[in-house]
């Protein structure tokens, strides 16, 4: 497959994977610890949604979901498919040494394999994967924080997973 | 490609390592689900994360290449029995829970 048309697909996987999974964890709703709180206020302040920025700031904070997409098809690169379950299982220790309970970043890295494993029939490999990811989170993390906020808090809110705190 | 047709053997055992690994948790009294809203819970429970344990020390020893008899499946029964029995013993000495004011403050 061609090599640019690959990472385009292989970014909006990546994509749907750690926001939809993120999302329904529950990483809008409550900051898990105080920096995330402290990065949702302010993604607020400068025009923000608060739970895109609770989200932003989970994500920045504990492996959640973005750190298992970007993980587990690093995992399979080195090792194979035991790589990707292996990085599930790291994740999971990274997430306990957070205080947050792992089941986003768990699932996600685990999914993330999946989709690999899946997308390596079609021709894309793990490292496109891996650049795909890349381009992913810098939608979210990189371009523009109230404009990728807003668009989390509108997930969330289709999700049902909003914020309660004011 | 990635799987070959020894991987789905590898695919096998680690399915057998999670049956064993929740079937034994479930025997040693854990409950099989966390309790409601599951996804803040920090209830250790049959299916999360006693599976997450089991498969993660057979992938560590599978990344090794150890795969010692019967193509790795003597380890994935030994991974289940391990990691249900660490689920219930040993889990809260090694991950304490913290407590609800560090969680939210």
């Amino acid at each position: 497959m061609n090599e640019i048309i690959g990472i385009i697909i292989a970014a909006i996987i990546a994509w749907i994977n750690f926001v939809l999974i993120d999302t329904y964890f529950g990483l809008p709703e409550v900051p898990g610890v105080k920096g995330a709180g402290i990065i949702g206020r302010d993604i607020e302040k400068r025009g923000g949604n608060l739970s895109g920025g609770f989200f932003q700031g989970n994500i920045l904070c504990s492996p959640d979901a973005s750190a298992g997409t970007l993980l587990a098809p690093i995992g399979v690169m080195l090792l194979g498919v035991n790589g990707g379950i292996l990085a599930a299982f790291l994740i999971y220790i990274g997430n306990r040494l957070c205080a947050d309970p792992g089941y986003a970043g768990t699932i996600g890295a685990l999914t993330a394999t999946v989709w690999v494993v899946l997308l390596s029939f079609i021709g894309i490999t793990p490292e496109t994967f891996i650049v795909g990811m890349v381009i992913a989170i810098t939608t979210i993390q990189g371009i523009n924080h109230s404009w990728s906020s807003k668009l989390l808090g509108k997930i969330a809110q289709k999700m049902g997973k909003e914020t309660n705190i004011n | 490609m990635i799987i070959h047709v020894n991987e789905m053997y590898l695919l096998i055992n680690y399915l057998i390592s999670v049956i064993i690994s929740m079937g034994i948790a479930i025997c040693l009294g854990l409950p099989l689900v966390p309790e409601k809203p599951r996804r803040f819970s920090w209830t250790k429970s049959a299916v999360f994360p006693t599976p997450i344990i089991a498969f993660g020390l057979l992938a560590l020893c599978y990344s090794a290449e150890f795969y010692w008899i019967y193509n790795g499946l003597a380890l994935a029964i030994i991974t289940g029995v391990v990691s249900s029995f660490f689920m219930k013993y040993l889990f809260n000495y090694v991950f304490p829970e913290p407590s609800v004011g560090d969680i939210n403050e």
